[in-house]
């Protein structure tokens, strides 16, 4: 999903980047403020670990293969704000050091990967593991969730390339959004196989002071929660609605159209209003909304598996 | 005069209830040179680490560490760590810096000094660890024994008043041990080593501890020490040859 | 040295290399954005973009072959993103265009970034004021890396010495495995590190 160079035209670009460096910038003060001294290497460790456990590829249907994005992995194991300081390093280093995602596209890689998937991907864990109880109850919030992050970031994904006049929402939405179902589910798995056996052999990696953030913290739930809200009114909604173009729309909205760099790359087709857009949308939805129902009932199968009766689970981790 | 280094009944419990020391006591005099010997496991590291103050949980528990007639705990530690230079013993941990010149600077710029003396130190050290000229290499792409010698070369331009090592000479040639020895000998500061290498303990240290379990069980002149072969049996040591016909059975 | 794929060719010696990292990475940055913004209507740039890059190539000393290698590595995703774009009107000329654009971006940044050390561009994004924790974070990132993917190997490497019959369910369990001793490592190595640097007066 590391969008490489040349597909995202500039309005896109430098929205989706302004949207991360706040996020990027929230994530390292609220780490500054709450992170303590002794764990501020662990961040580039584990910004390390995520990198190497990517390099590692598991199998997806039909031959091709995916690799972990690791997003709510680390935001599980170190909290939401140092996951997405963590994503994003891993990114800097991806981009700067083997050119895999592009530098023009860094900031879109990071909202979708660090933020949404990261901290989106951790809400939606936080939420379930309030609801069950347990080691039980973490083990199937995280893999739900990973797979949750998985398909929201690359929904981000799709909402830019075709807010890029790249691709048409209709082909990217799918495309994106149903290959990334697939490999959801390996992220998933990996996810908890990995955390099952941490709190195997060393429980005491999940307790609560490996999650730096304190309980209640009503200004980063805002900050957060905007820029997600942000980024999906500006990528996604205006495609997945009637109306023309996010950010033409925006950028009519707020009277700075004529200032803005036009898209170089002509639009192929003069408006998304093709025959058919709706149902490629409203399928996908449907296939969206069956997969979220799908995949919980598997994170829960696999936590019965593997998790025996009556565990305690991580105490305190909110 | 005061001891460099004096520990009094010191136990330490590492957070998986593994039990590391059990009651260490022992001082080292100024300018002393002072092997600590032992089997794998016996508390060398984690004793070593106490004399840094790394080891926070371990201010609550029992015993002493005073270094320079300074007691270790969270008051003193700027200055505590200002006079005690620790060599790790797993190098990868001590090079954390992206390149070699920042990594052997690290301590002299936490210590405030200016950039040019900092360039001056970190080029003298490096020359004095046998690696001049290295500033630009990156650590990942150096051999277990360069790696070695650049951990001195930060050790040494934080120009510490004790020097303590652990395994200074693992993972060196033949060559490499020659220089590391003749380096120490230069370096007229008091020193506590340890290590395995009984050749060095030898050649360099007047004094040695014999650790194991967690408890000293004995001490002495190297040379009585490490003749008795009963005790370096009972210890998982041996004699070394240069010993042999020193003290012939 | 095993990781060496990673690192290999960022510090040779070459006008190319010895150029200053700030520069470079403006210069790249600037090309891309360029690239970037070309019109579809003048494909003829990135030509010439192009036959400068491979003139650059050429005098960094980098063999070409490994240059060509990590291109074609990066270019799957490339071609994924750029087929979707075969589904439109006009679609052939987009996906060309696309992949033209794409593949000189990616170019610009293969060369970037093996002619200048990371920790080269690290130093130049200090000084551009990236925070301070960013900058810990990547440096420790970058000097860890190798250790972990060396680790991380020789697991997978004693792993497969005592595999006997592989199946398909223990690939899962062993990617697991692999994985979760990393980061119970990299935790404890982040302890011994934070040890290191207090030892030198950190803070
Ligand atoms: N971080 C840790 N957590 C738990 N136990 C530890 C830790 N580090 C060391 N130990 C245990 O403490 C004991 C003493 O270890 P230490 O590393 O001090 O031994 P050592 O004398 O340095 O051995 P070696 O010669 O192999 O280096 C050992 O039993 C070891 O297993
Ligand atoms: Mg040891």
């Amino acid at each position: 999903m590391h969008i490489p160079d040349g597909f995202l035209d500039s309005q896109t670009a430098v929205t989706a980047a302004a949207l991360a460096v706040t996020g990027l910038g929230v994530a390292l003060r609220r780490a500054r403020l709450h992170l303590p001294p002794r764990r501020v290497p662990l961040l580039g460790l584990a910004a390390a670990f995520v990198f190497a456990a990517q390099m590692i590829n598991f199998p997806v249907a039909g031959g091709t293969s995916g690799h972990l994005i690791g997003a709510v992995l680390a935001a599980v194991l170190l909290g939401p704000s140092a996951a997405v300081i963590v994503i994003s390093a891993v990114l800097i280093v991806q981009c700067l050091m083997f050119a895999d995602g592009g530098i023009s596209a860094l900031g879109a890689n990071i909202f979708n990967m660090g933020v949404i998937g990261g901290v989106g991907g951790w809400a939606v864990y936080h939420v379930v593991s309030r609801l069950v109880k347990g080691l039980f109850g973490c083990v199937v919030a995280a893999g739900f969730a990973a797979w949750c992050s998985t398909v929201m970031a690359s929904v981000a994904c799709a909402g830019e390339l075709a807010s890029s006049h790249t691709v048409r929402w209709s082909v990217a939405l799918p495309a994106m959004a149903g290959a990334h179902m697939l490999i959801g589910i390996g992220e998933g798995l990996i996810t908890v196989l990995v955390l099952v056996a941490i709190a195997r052999t060393r429980p005491e990696l999940l307790q609560p002071e490996a999650a730096p953030e304190p309980r209640r913290s009503y200004g980063a739930i805002v900050a957060y929660g905007g820029l997600i809200a942000l980024g999906l009114a500006l990528f996604v909604s205006p495609l997945a609605s009637r109306w023309p173009d996010g950010l033409d729309r925006t950028a009519e909205l707020l009277g700075f159209k004529e200032k803005a760099v036009a898209p170089m790359v002509p639009a192929p087709m003069p408006d998304y209003e093709v025959p058919g857009f709706h149902w490629t949308t409203l399928g996908t939805s449907l296939a969206g909304a069956v997969g979220t129902i799908v995949v919980f009932a598997l994170a829960w199968l696999l936590a019965r598996a593997l998790v025996p009766k009556g565990a305690a689970g991580p105490r305190g981790v909110p | 005069m005061t001891a460099a280094v004096e520990v009094r009944d010191l136990h330490f419990r590492y957070g998986d209830g593994t039990h590391a020391l059990r009651g260490v006591g022992f001082s080292v005099a100024e300018g002393e040179s002072v092997g600590l010997i032992g089997p794998n496991g016996a508390g060398k590291s984690t004793l070593l680490l106490h004399l840094n103050g790394l080891l926070p949980e371990a201010w609550r528990g029992e015993g002493s560490v005073r270094v320079g007639g300074v007691q270790v705990g969270p008051d003193t530690l700027h200055e505590v760590r200002r006079k005690v230079g620790l060599l790790f013993q797993d190098p990868n941990d001590q090079l954390f810096c992206p390149t070699v010149f920042e990594d052997v600077a690290f301590g002299p710029q936490q210590l405030g000094l200016p950039e040019a003396a900092v360039r001056e130190r970190v080029a003298r050290a490096l020359a004095e660890a046998g690696t001049p000229g290295f500033e630009a290499r990156a650590p990942h792409h150096l051999s277990v024994g360069e790696k070695r010698r650049v951990c001195l070369a930060g050790v040494l331009a934080c120009d510490p008043s004790i020097l303590v090592l652990d395994e200074p000479s693992s993972s060196l040639d033949p060559r490499g041990r020659r220089e590391l020895k003749e380096l120490l000998r230069q370096i007229a500061i008091t020193k506590l080593i340890a290590t395995h290498d009984l050749e060095l303990v030898v050649e360099l240290c007047s004094r040695v501890i014999v650790l194991d379990e967690g408890a000293v069980v004995a001490q002495g002149p190297t040379v009585e020490v490490l003749a008795d072969e009963d005790l370096m049996l009972r210890h998982n040591l041996e004699r070394p040859h240069i010993l042999r016909h020193l003290h012939p059975h | 040295m095993r990781h060496d794929f990673l690192d290999r060719y960022s510090r040779l010696d070459s006008p190319i290399h010895r150029a200053s990292a700030a520069v470079k990475l403006v210069v790249a940055l600037a090309l891309v954005v360029a690239v970037v913004l070309l019109p579809a209507s003048r494909p003829m740039f990135l030509v010439a973009v192009a036959v400068v890059l491979v003139a650059v190539a050429v005098l960094s000393r980098v063999p070409w072959r490994f240059l060509v290698v990590r291109v074609l590595l990066l270019e799957p995703f490339v071609l994924g993103v750029a087929m979707l774009a075969l589904f439109q009107s006009g679609g052939w000329r987009m996906f060309l265009f696309l992949v033209g654009k794409c593949t000189v971006c990616l170019m610009v940044m293969v060369l970037l970034s093996n002619t200048t050390p990371f920790s080269d561009l690290l130093r130049v994004l200090k000084r551009w004021r990236m925070p301070a924790l960013l900058v810990t974070t990547l440096s420790l990132m970058y000097r860890y890396v190798f250790v972990l993917v060396d680790e991380a190997q020789r697991m997978g490497r004693a792993r497969t010495s005592r595999t006997f019959t592989p199946r398909r369910s223990r690939a899962w369990r062993t990617i697991a495995t692999v994985v979760s001793q990393l980061f119970i490592r990299s935790s404890e190595r982040a302890e011994r590190i934070y040890a290191a640097m207090c030892a030198r007066g950190w803070r």
